[in-house]
């Protein structure tokens, strides 16, 4: 039974699948052409370090406006409501603040490296630029994982496409047809991605941020047309109360302090520390341009998650007024699992948009989709090439067989994200996933970026033990935390990381995790489990502890010949 | 609670206006720095192109 036998159909018909059909082989097309213009290995990574300040901003907001950020933002805005805003708050000024100081980026840019690895091996040698470039890689291409998997729950949601198991008993299993809708789309972006590397990147962003912008603006006028604005404040403030508001209001209704304060560092890293982030303060034309690019960008870092967190909150008021609706995505009041919160969004935008803007706006985020990933593949395999492969050769690599190697690493990277993201089964939510699977890397990061650039003191083996610190983030995986049950329960026990639970809502894995509680805490109406320890509480606790080895190891085992060029 | 709710009206509709005005601005500058950036890598290829070939 799909979700037309319940009365909710889509508005997305044929003229919006040739609008998607028709921007898709115009923005491919536009990519192969740009071939012409790559000469060298430097044209491929950084367009040349021509960028100026508006073609700058509009692929900086065009990479990070993906459509995987859309959908985990829609989906944080779907669960906390208007306290979600902050994070979106936090990102602006984080990125202002950078913008205003070049904090990180100006100096890195000053070096005219291309890569945060290159940054490693000038401030600590070839062999942190090796292990900081494969942590970097295997975080980044692990972070990519599910996005193919996101990019088919948005055509499912909006196009009611392979839906037809979905009510009353959701599966979210992707249908075959699918799976090959994404994997043309993946061919596309392989294609454009191997053949224009960085020049055609930041043109298609630039055709992207166009469509998207305008189209973002567009729905939510309508959304607040469709709903009204009073209507769902009432309703969030009805269903959430202030937990719906105030972003301190404490867990688990609200965020917490603790969530806060994780987002403020989150803001950093997606815009200071983040590699595909930095590759565009390195393509940059001048240290000015650099500067203008972060502070015009900071209103991209806001609106990419702001806009999305309204949609949304949006979703969860037309779900709320929509009976057969309200039974699948809040069952008795609760919340459905996260999978199926996650097409809340694309639902709603499949019933409020009118047919030909549906089109568009699908297209700019299918667009977005693939420039997420053209981006996300042309940086972790410059990484790869640059600073992986390339340091092993002391005569070093012609410029040829770098571009060859990078080509080579595109299309398998791109082989292994089909596979992981869309065949292989993760059983993981997509927010938690994607903030631990990157904190592997810039835990470690923000140690060696912010003591390498700022203090002459840190040393090599403050280095490597803060990055092999930051392996210690993947503890944040909910899955790793089950395995690691022996050593964590006792902890969790001790700081208090437990909950009551519903005897009904025990499964065979939260039984394997109180079997070793005393029987006296197990009521008749509930039982006591093992909390999950969040990935905010991991993060932090990670980043404490890379920063206070990175300090440690230099101040006991200092460099031989302190490095100058800090 | 109250307090909450005028704050995040005032600044989801002044992020919506200021991304709006940033939008055209963008889309219009990006597309003249776009045409500056195809010019620099053509004239630099034919400099290139120039370079190359064998002197008497």
């Amino acid at each position: 039974m799909g979700l037309s036998a319940i009365g909710i159909e889509t508005n997305f018909g044929p003229l919006d699948w040739g609008i998607v059909a028709a921007y898709l082989i115009i923005i491919v097309a536009v990519g192969v052409y740009i071939k012409r213009y790559i000469s060298n290995v430097t044209d491929f990574i950084v367009a040349g370090r021509g960028l100026r300040t508006f073609l700058a901003v509009a692929t900086m907001i065009g990479t990070e406006l993906g459509l995987v950020t859309v959908m985990y933002s829609a989906q944080k805005g779907f669960t906390g409501g208007f306290a979600a805003f902050h994070i979106a708050l936090a990102a602006a000024i984080v990125t202002v603040m950078v913008g205003l100081t070049g904090f990180i980026v100006v100096p890195l840019r000053r070096m005219n490296v291309m890569t945060i690895p290159e940054f490693y091996e000038r401030r600590f040698g070839r062999g942190v630029r090796i292990l900081g470039g494969t942590v970097l890689a295997f975080s980044g291409i692990l972070n990519m994982g599910l996005f193919l998997k996101a990019g088919g729950i948005f055509v499912m949601g909006i196009t009611n496409i392979g839906l037809t198991d979905m009510a009353p008993d959701m599966q979210l299993a992707l249908g075959t047809e699918l799976k090959i809708i994404m994997t043309v789309l993946l061919g596309c972006v392989l294609l454009y991605t191997t053949l224009g590397g960085m020049v055609s990147v930041v043109v298609l962003d630039y055709i992207q941020f166009v469509v998207l912008s305008f189209g973002l603006l567009a729905t939510s006028l309508l959304s607040i047309r469709y709903l009204g604005w009073q209507n769902i404040i009432d309703t969030v403030s009805e269903l959430k109360g202030t937990a719906g508001f105030n972003p301190f209001h404490p867990p688990p209704e609200g965020f917490g302090t603790l969530y806060v304060i994780w987002m403020f560092f989150l803001g950093l890293v997606s815009c200071a520390i983040w590699q595909t982030a930095v590759i565009r303060a390195c393509a940059a034309e001048s240290i000015r341009v650099v500067k203008r690019l972060y502070i015009w960008s900071s209103i991209g870092f806001l609106i990419r998650f702001l806009l999305p967190f309204f949609f949304g909150i949006c979703a969860l008021v037309f779900i709320v007024q929509k009976e057969p609706l309200r039974a699948i995505f809040l069952p008795d009041g609760t919340e459905a699992s996260s999978d199926i919160t996650l097409m809340a969004m694309p639902i709603f935008l499949g019933q409020i948009l009118p047919a030909g803007l549906i089109g568009i706006v699908s297209a700019g985020m299918l667009a977005a989709f693939m420039s997420t990933h053209d981006s996300y593949l042309l940086c972790w395999s410059s990484v790869l090439t640059q600073d992986v492969v390339a340091p092993w050769f002391k005569k070093g690599l012609s410029s040829k067989a770098r571009l060859l190697l990078t080509r080579i690493f595109i299309v398998a990277i791109g082989i292994f994200i089909l596979v992981w993201g869309l065949w292989y089964d993760l059983g993981q939510d997509l927010w938690d996933y994607m903030a631990i699977s990157g904190a592997i890397y810039f835990t470690g990061a923000i140690a060696l970026l912010v003591f390498g650039l700022y203090w002459k003191r840190a040393s090599k083996v403050g280095a490597y033990s803060a990055l092999f610190c930051g392996f210690l983030a993947v503890v944040g995986l909910t899955p790793v935390q089950n395995r690691l049950g022996f050593l964590l329960n006792p902890l969790k026990l001790h700081f208090g990381f437990t909950k009551d639970i519903p005897i009904e809502d025990v499964t065979e894995k939260t039984v394997l995790v109180i079997k070793d509680l005393p029987i006296e805490q197990i009521s008749a109406k509930t039982v006591l489990v093992y909390d999950t320890i969040g990935s905010e509480i991991v993060g932090l606790t990670v980043i404490a502890l890379a920063v206070l080895t990175m300090i440690v190891g230099s101040l006991v085992f200092p460099d031989d010949r302190m490095s100058s060029e800090a | 609670m109250s307090f909450w709710i005028y704050f995040w009206t005032i600044f989801f509709f002044a992020s919506l206006a200021v991304f709006a005005t940033l939008a055209v601005v963008v889309s219009i500058g990006g597309f003249f720095n776009i045409r500056s950036l195809f010019k620099s890598l053509t004239d630099r290829d034919e400099q290139n192109a120039v370079n190359e070939e064998p002197t008497e």
